[in-house]
């Protein structure tokens, strides 16, 4: 391997994960013996590496050559940066919203409580707001990260640029409209559904009140929160896909398209939650554990919570697919109408 | 030192404005990348390749270009011509540069 292959292939080696790579190698080193070729006719000197090594040091370090064909410098690009700055606003207010009422509930069922113990829930609820608002921008980046590189430009117009008619405010609004409280009521509790769930999962639960304090019996087993990750992209996307209807005001290709995703993965989650292990905490021995129950209601308390919640699930799953239906219908109704 | 480098920056953006057009301009006759560099550069149009090789590839991919591989002197080249969709809008892109110079060379004198 000469010194131009081995340039060629550590270009190669930096170049994006972009249809063509073995193309541009070929332009490449086709093009560097182009310019070899026309050193040699200007200069009359004879190919040698010293030729070579001029040449390449002229082209540039291999990895800034690569660089030049990444069609995406960045992470999140101009298209995308103030959808994406504007749901980290919402996010972050939620978040913070979220976890104080969590904190909130926590206070009222540990109280009395010493100044020590306060100050000790304040701390980790400052805390908890850090880490959760670094999980969230981590989760929302890692989203639109994806977007940014996958989705098409041309379906995904985030801030669709349209000519504003005053004759629009005298029309009856259209069903693809969307009211901005929508959106940004989703996006909210949406938020909070995330930060109990990943932060706080202590307290989902059944409370119950004997006259003195609070008690609670966990409502999900592990095997539901293994599942937690799959959870959260979907959510996350809920709240993107909500980000872009309350950007643009209506259900648009791309908005519809988003959420026939999202309602795959529900889908997905769904039955895995169907098919895998019990994830209902209600077992007929937990509940014969709390000694509220004699054996013969725990046992068939238990056996129907655990039934009730599959039949529930897959009631779903099926109205999820007829969602997918609906939204497929209304999404070919638009293209046509679009296409007219 | 600042100031310099802040020039050569806005020169840098003026002249990455015009390659498109001058790339287009050039590409009436199917060319491979490096003899189009070098045209350019005998026009007096010196266009680096890390920005010229990226741009055809590029403009290929909204179809403003096409591209063939050929295999000429025992070396495969890439030789792009403009497409149908490109000389569509080869003339709106010259009126447009016509407009801008001429607006410019008013503001200018």
């Amino acid at each position: 391997m000469n010194l131009i292959d081995r340039y060629v292939t550590e270009v190669g080696k930096n170049l994006p994960l972009l249809k063509g790579r073995a193309d541009i190698e070929k332009e490449l080193r086709s093009t560097l013996e182009d310019m070899l070729e026309d050193r040699i006719s200007t200069t009359g000197r004879m190919r040698d590496e010293a030729m070579e090594i001029e040449l390449l040091k002229e082209y540039g370090a291999p990895d800034k050559v690569a660089e030049t064909y990444n069609p995406t410098p960045y992470l999140i690009g101009p298209r995308l940066f103030p959808m994406f700055i504007m749901i980290l606003k919402i996010v972050i207010a939620a978040v913070a919203l979220g976890l104080t009422i969590a904190t909130g509930i926590q206070i009222m069922k540990q109280s009395p409580m010493t100044v020590v113990e306060l100050l000790k829930t304040i701390g980790e609820w400052l805390l908890n707001i850090v880490s959760a608002s670094i999980g969230a921008f981590g989760n929302i980046a890692l989203v639109f990260a994806l977007i940014e590189r996958f989705a098409p430009v041309s379906e995904f117009k985030m801030d669709e640029e349209k000519e504003w008619d005053p004759a629009s405010l005298m029309k009856e609004p259209e069903p693809d409209d969307v009211k901005p409280w929508e959106p940004i009521l989703a996006i909210v509790v949406t938020f909070i559904v995330i930060s109990i769930f990943n932060f706080n999962p202590q307290l989902i639960g059944i409370y119950s009140f004997d006259g003195e304090k609070w008690t609670s019996f966990p409502l999900f087993t592990d095997a539901f929160f293994r599942w937690l990750p799959l959870m959260n992209i979907a959510w996350a996307a809920e709240i993107i896909l909500n980000g872009m209807l309350l950007r643009s005001g209506r259900w648009n290709v791309s908005a519809r398209l988003t959420s026939i995703g999202i309602k795959v993965v529900q889908i997905a989650i769904l039955w895995l939650l169907v098919t895998g292990p019990a994830f209902l905490a209600i077992t007929p021995e937990a509940l014969k554990a709390t000694e509220i129950f004699d054996a013969d209601s725990a046992q068939t308390l238990g056996t129907m919570a655990q039934a009730g919640i599959r039949i529930a699930l897959g009631l779903g799953i099926f109205g999820t697919v007829v969602e997918i239906i609906k939204t497929g219908y209304k999404l070919i109704k638009q293209k046509l109408a679009l296409s007219a | 030192m600042a100031n310099t480098e802040s020039l050569e920056n806005v020169v840098l953006e003026l002249r990455r404005g015009v390659i498109v057009l001058a790339a287009l301009s050039q590409l009436g006759t199917e060319q491979y990348g490096y003899s189009l560099l070098k045209q350019l550069a005998d026009l007096g149009l010196e266009v680096d390749q890390g920005t010229l090789y990226p741009l055809l590839r590029r403009l290929e991919a909204q179809g403003l270009l096409e591209s063939v591989w050929k295999l000429e002197e025992a070396r495969p080249r890439r030789y792009y011509v403009i497409s149908a969709e490109g000389k569509k809008i080869l003339p709106k892109m010259k009126k447009e540069w016509a407009g801008i110079v001429s607006v410019m060379n008013k503001m200018l004198a």
